[in-house]
């Protein structure tokens, strides 16, 4: 990594990546790289010079495929990763010098990011509360108002370990915002999940931007995108081939489905017909 | 534009214990397994090893032995075989031995032996074919190998008989066992009958009593018997208890997906390690509590016997002071689990590495059992042995406090080294996802060696003690120093800087000095070895002492056996100077430069020298010689001077004994170390001003370069 530390950009200094609304933005990605040495393939470009920035009250989603760089991108800024090139800032707080300060104006929330099995629902709650630092006298307060806005009441005293599915999910996402952090990561938050639990999935997001949080969502689900997101990123072989509002995009590309309007952007990039790709399914397999 | 205030990190540390100790509270399984199950396994398998012992004991006395009677005296053995079963019992039973034997008469007895039909076979030897026997036996062991042998007494000249078993037999063990007691009675009676027809006094105890005295008090016999296995039997306890958390700490986390999820929290790194810490320390002491209580209650019982001193063996101050030098050592065995489980990817990995730590503590505890092994020696500075060492001198009655307070610093500060690694696992992309390696790997080759050299290093200290011990005396010591220096230190160079593609001439810093590193390393290399020399005899006199016959034999030993002057200057000078110097000051240097500061590089480097040369008491000084010529290399930028000195340093502690010029047991008045620590001053400021000082940037930076 290297060894000096980018300004935070602030208020005052233009952002090099502006916000819709012009305001300092809560998330700011910057030239963000990662490479990865796979055994098979050997140098890969996960993440290939990103380069965004989000709004507060902002729901911002990174559309592509399997493989993509999204998941890549979203750990780097959760700072389970550190990038190779470039940086990012979460409220202000660069990802690689201060990631205590990130992580603590975060919320993480994964497929792959599971819960402690033999801890209740309740004390899932409080654990992560606690753990990020909420203030530990307002911790059963705010516990108790989680457990009454996601309906988990009833189970609250039940082991995670025997909770159903879209109970867990329920749990997960409480946990995600335990702490009350500004911005939110939800990455593929709906893989998996049976269609009534993706919709409530979806409905959590956008009561989350009407409170006012930026919420970075990932999917390679295009109607969820659709339903979802203010602005959209698309992502392929790592890099952002486009970025705007969903009319923008349909503007800039003549085409009205989303599904449409990214293909014609991963066609353009990889100079093959679209007949052609789905032929031979390179779409889903990713890079 | 974060909300609320936040809370303290003590209480985020808190919290994790907190919740760490009540997941595995509610784990029933892991509970009963790791906790409950000894307590009950424990006393159940004692109880049920003494029923079976028992009834093992009745049955034998009570079992019908066959025996036959063979060889050329054979009703002579016959004869004796009766009388002595009609002996009574001489271990002071009921007066008649409970045993019956029954005498068979199959036409090959031995093979009948074999076949199982009888339990023994008792042989009536003449006395030549007794000798004749012995002498074979003693051929037999002088070709195997067996100690004494050839020097052993040939057996007196008298009939014998000889008593044919099969081990494997629980029957035919006992038979053996029961008439060869009854012939030896037999036999003392003969003897003594023999005596008194004679003339002389029948009993052993009129001619002379021989009687022994224990002087130790009962607190000392306890405390020495306790010294010696309270250490290890804690261990044990706590390995096995601590794994219960350390298992599920990191390597469970990463199965279950939990890892990513406590690391995308605000918690640090480092809170997280020391909560786990903790966690596992707790957890492993109190299971060896919950199992050394266990233990008393079966002692109180009576289900166990031990002496009946050890109850009384510690007094409360040395308790405590025995219970301090156990706390750095369970923290070091948390740190070990703990890192083994950052390690691991999975539970499955964890066990696997599970077992070589387990024997590594287990070994490394039970220094106290080794022959004259002192707390006051080289030994205190290991981990666990120390705190083993000083935990025996402790109970059996003596308080060395600064070795004591060595051990404990010790042990205390490989723990320390070990929660940071722990906390660096935590942080290591390879570690925490299964798929990606880091820029280091991405790049390969020379970029890697850094990581590895370590690594490497202990691979060649492995292979050079394997040599030295397996294949040491049938090498002889020119084929011994060829196979370590051109074999392991040449052979292993090339082969490190082929494996990782490193820049040879910026590898091993072949450049040419400043002519003035000539004239430093002339005035540097005497005075370094005078410097070797005090230090040494310090050290051995009053740090670690060591025998002074080991030190005359060493001294014998550096005049050069059965070599030619030449040979002798070749290989024990030119050569450690050129393959060491490449190998030490060349790849090894080139490797750490890249991790560490230049005085790190200095100790490490100086160290990795010192533990290659074999002997204990030899350590302190070569490792301080290594860290010379690490720093004659960084400062000079160049190998050269290195490879003279080094080679200069050998040949003057040699030559001048082969030639008589002194003796062997010449020793350089203590004030010599002053002007030869001026000296080598002088020699590296020289260096200094002519190589690293006067250029920048001697070694091209590497990831935690520092300058």
């Amino acid at each position: 990594m290297s060894d000096s530390v980018p300004p935070a950009p602030s208020a005052a200094t233009a952002s090099a990546v502006p916000t819709p609304s012009g305001a300092p933005p809560t998330i700011e990605v910057r030239d963000l790289r990662k490479t990865f040495y796979d055994e098979s393939r050997g140098e890969v470009h996960a993440v290939d010079g990103i380069s965004f920035a989000c709004d507060r009250g902002e729901v911002f989603g990174l559309l592509g495929a399997n493989g993509a760089g999204k998941t890549t991108t979203l750990r780097m800024l959760s700072t389970v990763l550190r990038p190779s090139g470039g940086s990012a800032w979460v409220m202000g707080h660069e990802v690689a010098a201060e990631p205590e300060a990130v992580r603590r104006s975060l919320g993480f929330y994964s497929a792959s990011t599971a819960l402690y099995p033999r801890l209740t629902a309740r004390e899932t709650l409080e654990f992560f509360a606690r753990i990020n630092r909420y203030p530990p006298e307002r911790v059963p307060e705010r516990v108790e108002e989680l457990v009454e806005r996601f309906g988990i009441g009833e189970y609250q005293h039940a082991r995670v370990e025997k909770l159903s599915s879209g109970m867990k999910q329920k749990v997960s996402i409480a946990r995600t915002i335990a702490h009350d952090p500004p911005v939110l990561i939800f990455d593929e938050p709906t893989v998996g999940l049976d269609v009534l639990n993706a919709l409530e999935m979806v409905r959590v997001v956008r009561r989350l931007r009407d409170e006012g949080k930026t919420v970075l969502f990932s999917s390679h689900i295009m109607s969820e995108v659709e339903k979802l997101c203010d602005r959209i990123g698309i992502i392929h072989r790592g890099r952002l081939l486009a970025l705007g509002t969903l009319e923008e995009l349909r503007e800039r590309t003549g085409r009205h489905y989303l599904e449409d309007v990214f293909v014609h952007y991963v066609t353009r990039e990889e100079g093959v017909d679209v007949a052609e790709l789905g032929a031979t399914g390179e779409l889903e397999a990713g890079a | 534009m974060t909300p609320l205030r936040p809370g303290r990190g003590g209480g985020v540390l808190a919290t994790i214990l907190r919740y760490e100790l009540r997941m595995l509270l509610r784990d029933r399984r892991t509970l009963l397994i790791a906790v409950v199950a000894p307590l009950v396994l424990f006393p159940a398998w004692i109880l049920i090893s003494r029923v079976v012992e028992r009834n093992e004991e009745r049955r034998l006395d009570e079992a019908e032995y066959l025996y036959a009677v063979a060889g050329t005296l054979e009703a002579w053995a016959r004869t004796a075989v009766h009388e002595a079963l009609a002996l009574p019992d001489s271990g002071g039973g009921d007066g008649a031995r409970a045993v019956r034997f029954t005498e068979v008469r199959p036409p090959d007895p031995d093979s009948a032996l074999r076949a199982g039909d009888l339990h023994v076979v008792v042989h009536g030897l003449t006395a030549e074919e007794y000798g004749a026997l012995a002498e074979e036996e003693r051929l037999e062991a002088i070709e195997r190998g067996v100690d004494g042998a050839a020097e052993a007494e040939p057996p007196p000249l008298a009939r014998a008989l000889r008593i044919r078993y099969r081990a494997e037999s629980d029957f035919s063990r006992g038979a053996m066992s029961r008439l060869r007691e009854a012939l030896t009675d037999l036999r003392r009676l003969e003897r003594d009958s023999a005596f008194a027809e004679r003339g002389f006094p029948v009993a052993l105890g009129d001619v002379a009593e021989v009687e022994d005295e224990n002087v130790a008090t009962a607190e000392e016999e306890g405390g020495a018997f306790l010294g010696l296995a309270l250490t290890p039997f804690l261990l044990l306890l706590m390995l096995t208890g601590g794994s219960i958390v350390a298992v599920d700490a990191i390597s469970g986390e990463k199965e279950r997906g939990t890892l990513e999820t406590l690391l995308t929290t605000s918690a640090s790194r480092g809170e997280i390690v020391r909560a786990k810490l903790l966690a596992v320390t707790v957890v492993g002491v109190a299971v060896a509590l919950v199992n050394g209580l266990n233990l008393a209650v079966y002692l109180g019982l009576g289900v166990l016997e031990l002496p009946a001193s050890l109850q009384m063996a510690v007094s409360p101050l040395r308790a405590l002071v025995v219970f301090l030098l156990y706390l750095p050592l369970a923290f070091l065995v948390s740190g070990v689990l703990l890192l083994v489980s950052g390690f691991s990817k999975s539970y499955r990995e964890y066990q696997i590495y599970f077992f070589p730590v387990f024997l590594v503590f287990l070994v490394t505890a039970l220094a106290p059992l080794l022959p004259g092994m002192e707390l006051r020696s080289a030994m205190v500075l290991v981990p666990v042995s120390g705190i083993s060492l000083a935990v025996r001198e402790v109970l059996g009655g003596e308080v060395d406090w600064l070795f004591a307070g060595l051990a404990f610093v010790s042990t205390g500060a490989v723990a320390a080294w070990l929660a940071i690694l722990t906390e660096r696992t935590l942080s290591n992309e390879r570690l925490i996802s299964r798929s990606e390696l880091d820029a280091a790997d991405l790049a390969g080759g020379a970029a890697l060696f850094p990581r590895h050299v370590f690594r490497w290093f202990l691979g060649f200290w492995v292979l050079f003690w394997v040599t030295s011990l397996w294949a040491g005396e049938s090498l002889g010591i020119r084929g011994q120093i060829l196979v370590n220096l051109v074999g392991i230190f040449f052979g292993g160079t090339i082969l490190l800087l082929v494996r990782y593609r490193l820049p040879v001439r910026e590898a091993l810093s072949l450049r040419a000095p400043h002519p003035a590193a000539w004239i430093a390393t002339l005035v540097g290399a005497p005075a370094a070895l005078a410097l070797g020399i005090g230090v040494a005899e310090f050290v051995n006199r009053y740090v670690f002492p060591v025998p002074e016959e080991m030190l005359e034999a060493f001294g014998r030993s550096l005049s050069g056996p059965e070599l030619p002057l030449w040979q002798l200057v070749l290989f024990l000078s030119v050569m450690p100077g050129v393959f060491e110097e490449l190998a030490f000051r060349g790849a090894l240097l080139h490797g750490v430069r890249q991790r560490m500061g230049r005085w790190g590089t200095v100790l490490v480097v100086g160290a990795f020298f010192g533990f290659f040369h074999v002997s204990l008491f030899r350590i302190v000084p070569t490792a301080l010689l290594g860290m010379i010529l690490a720093a004659v290399v960084l400062f000079s930028r160049s190998i050269y001077p290195a490879v003279l000195w080094h080679a200069l340093n050998n040949a003057l502690a040699l030559v001048p004994v082969r030639l008589g010029w002194i003796g062997e047991d010449f020793r350089l008045p203590t004030w010599t170390v002053v002007p030869a620590l001026a000296g080598v001053a002088v020699s590296l400021w020289i260096l200094w001003r002519t190589g690293a000082g006067r250029r920048a940037a001697p070694v091209p930076p590497g990831p935690g370069f520092r300058a």
